[in-house]
């Protein structure tokens, strides 16, 4: 899995590629793990090139949102392929995680929240 | 019918050599492109449960995958060297949304048409999976 990261007003954004799952899953809790150090713990994530997610994925993605919470930061999630949503779907995890459908809506909800 | 072999070490790290394997098949097969997700999810479920849970990621152990293309069906079945678990596994309590393990089983049933989980003679846990090409679902045992 590739990881590309960028910062927009002050949201780290994570642009995942590739297959997400046990030894990947826990690449990215490490880098997710190194931003929260450096306290960014406003993170979004997008989802467009994931080709694949399974259990080990998906716990890892919950594993990341758990730490952010705790840290009084956010998580959101953009771009599902309909495959990854319907894994979400199945494992009733779309309750609670924020999924946006595009990356620009996902970001909009954090200058709307910054402004209030 | 031709089935395939394959042999895997015991490590979290191959899971990319199993799907690029499965892949690998049920596009030579000819697999409709909607079921081809299922089975690479609940085969890699399988085969991670067999990794961490049977073989205790033991590197001299290591998990057999044994898969048939057939015309009207795939067929899947996922052998570690573990202590088999059969009544444990059927025993489970489902995960809670906050849990970060214990979906591998709900994906396997959503997907795989039907499962069956046996134990070897020499102790380990066989994941029998049977997926239908239609997509259409038959009872699950």
């Amino acid at each position: 899995m590739e990881i590309q990261l960028r910062e927009q007003d002050n949201v780290a954004v994570l642009t995942l590629s590739g297959r997400l799952d046990l030894a990947s899953g826990a690449t990215l809790k490490e880098h997710l793990k190194r931003l929260a150090e450096k306290n960014a713990v406003q993170v979004h994530l997008n989802l467009s090139e994931v080709e694949f997610i399974n259990s080990s994925g998906l716990g890892a993605l919950v594993s990341i949102m758990k730490e952010i919470r705790l840290q009084k930061g956010r998580l959101t999630l953009s771009n599902l392929a309909s495959y990854v949503q319907e894994i979400f779907e199945i494992t009733q995890l779309s309750h609670i995680f924020e999924i946006y459908s595009t990356e620009n809506e996902a970001l909009a909800t954090y200058q709307a929240a910054a402004v209030r | 019918m031709i089935s395939h072999i394959f042999t895997y070490p015991s490590s979290r790290e191959v899971n990319d050599r199993v799907l690029d394997d499965l892949l690998r098949i049920l596009s030579a097969g000819g697999v409709e492109s909607d079921v081809v997700n299922g089975v690479c999810v609940a085969v890699s479920e399988a085969f991670t449960n067999a990794v961490i849970h049977g073989n205790l990621e033991n590197p001299s152990k290591s998990v057999t995958l044994r898969l048939q293309v057939n015309d009207g069906e795939i067929i899947a079945d996922i052998v570690d060297e573990g202590y088999g678990g059969v009544k444990q596994i059927e025993s489970r309590k489902p995960s809670t949304e906050y849990d970060e393990g214990g979906r591998g089983i709900d994906l396997i049933r959503h997907y795989a048409d039907s499962y069956r989980l046996t134990e070897t003679e020499s102790g380990g846990l066989k994941v029998s999976l049977r997926f239908l090409r239609t997509g259409k679902k038959i009872s699950t045992t």
